[in-house]
């Protein structure tokens, strides 16, 4: 015979990653380790952007990148052709990441040395929004053929980034995409963001990005 | 599919509580998903059996209790059910209101055996 015991849990769901999150992000501090955590919809540009980003900040600060989107197997190849510390993460399917995942992953690589990781998330725009990963920053990239009503879908993620990357900014004229109200509507639900126009094919307005890059790293790692 | 990442995420949360308080089989597990959660409860059961296997949970029957979306009218202070009153006070029909409960995705509780 059995006895039936009801244990009080009352724990909501996100607690225990947000615990996780906040200790890895005091690891990092600690060590002088700047994260950033990259999501966006596949196909956005995050690995393009990536490698822009290698490449106008490789003189100035040791950069290692944690790939973890699914979408494409090159991406941790393409990277490693640049001589930067690459690792790809098996995400085996999941549409996320955790912070015990990119524990495991920063791990894995061994931050020792390194002023600044780059986390390219999976794509997607609903699940990356509700795991805190660690990161010390979070960054999202809208491209334009995605369409400038994406901040009124997903108002999650928008919510959440310190900085949105508006990519693609060469095709606007192809597409119908309103650069001036998707600000708008993006500051409607998160005022201090910071918005940056780029083309990451071409380069075009990295230079702010590595600019706003360069003083987040500076001010985390008390450079 | 969304709910399946947030399933696994709470089964990892139960399995750490059972270990933590000794138990070793677990009959029900509750849930409370509020009506407002970007779960849908009958996601989370689809996936559910998925994201049990080979856990200490494989053989928990899952409960979900459904937590109302209600608010308070900030103009005539009424409390109302948000989805069945299209967000509006149903007294005076301002829409500037605050949201009581319905946000929440909580693991209640576990009845172990
Ligand atoms: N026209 C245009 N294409 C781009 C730009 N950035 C990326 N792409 C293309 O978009 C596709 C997906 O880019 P990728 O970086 O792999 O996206 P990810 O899936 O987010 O990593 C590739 O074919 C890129 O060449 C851009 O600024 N303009
Ligand atoms: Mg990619
Ligand atoms: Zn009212």
């Amino acid at each position: 015979m059995s006895t039936y015991k009801v244990l009080e849990i009352k724990q909501s769901v996100f607690e225990n990653n947000d615990r996780q999150a906040n200790l890895l992000r005091e690891e990092l501090k600690k060590n002088k380790t700047f994260l950033l955590n990259l999501m966006s919809s596949p196909g956005s540009g995050k690995t393009t952007t990536v490698l822009r980003t290698i490449e106008a900040l490789k003189d100035e600060m040791r950069i290692g990148i944690l790939e973890a989107d699914i979408d494409s197997v090159v991406d941790a190849d393409i990277v490693a052709q640049t001589g930067t510390k690459v690792i790809q993460l098996h995400t085996g399917g999941m549409c996320h990441l955790d912070a015990d995942m990119t524990r495991q992953g920063l791990s894995g690589m061994g931050t020792d040395g390194l002023d600044f990781v780059i986390l390219e998330n999976v794509g997607n725009l609903v699940c990356p929004a509700e795991f805190d990963t660690g990161a010390s920053k979070n960054a999202m990239i809208l491209s334009v053929p995605e369409g400038d009503d994406k901040p009124l879908k997903y108002p999650l993620m928008f919510s959440i980034v310190d900085v949105l990357l508006i990519n693609k900014m060469d095709a606007i004229g192809i597409f119908n995409f309103n650069l001036e109200a998707v600000k708008e509507r993006v500051k409607k639900i998160n005022p201090n963001i910071k918005i940056i126009p780029i083309t990451a094919t071409t380069g075009e307005g990295i230079d702010r990005w590595a600019d706003w890059l360069r003083t987040e790293v500076k001010k985390w790692n008390g450079k | 599919m969304h709910e399946l990442g947030v399933v696994i995420e709470v089964i990892k949360t139960v399995e750490d509580f059972a270990k933590k308080n000794g138990v070793t089989k677990i009959d029900t597990l509750v849930l409370q998903i509020g009506e407002l959660s970007s779960m849908i409860p009958k996601y989370v059961e689809a996936c559910y059996p998925a994201a049990v296997d080979g856990t200490l949970l494989q053989e928990t029957k899952l409960k979900i209790e459904i937590m109302p979306g209600n608010a308070i009218c900030k103009n005539c202070n009424k409390v109302f059910n948000l989805i069945e009153n299209n967000n509006r006070c149903p007294r005076c029909g301002s829409q500037d209101r605050e949201i009581l409960s319905g946000k929440e995705f909580m693991i209640k509780e576990i009845i172990a055996c």
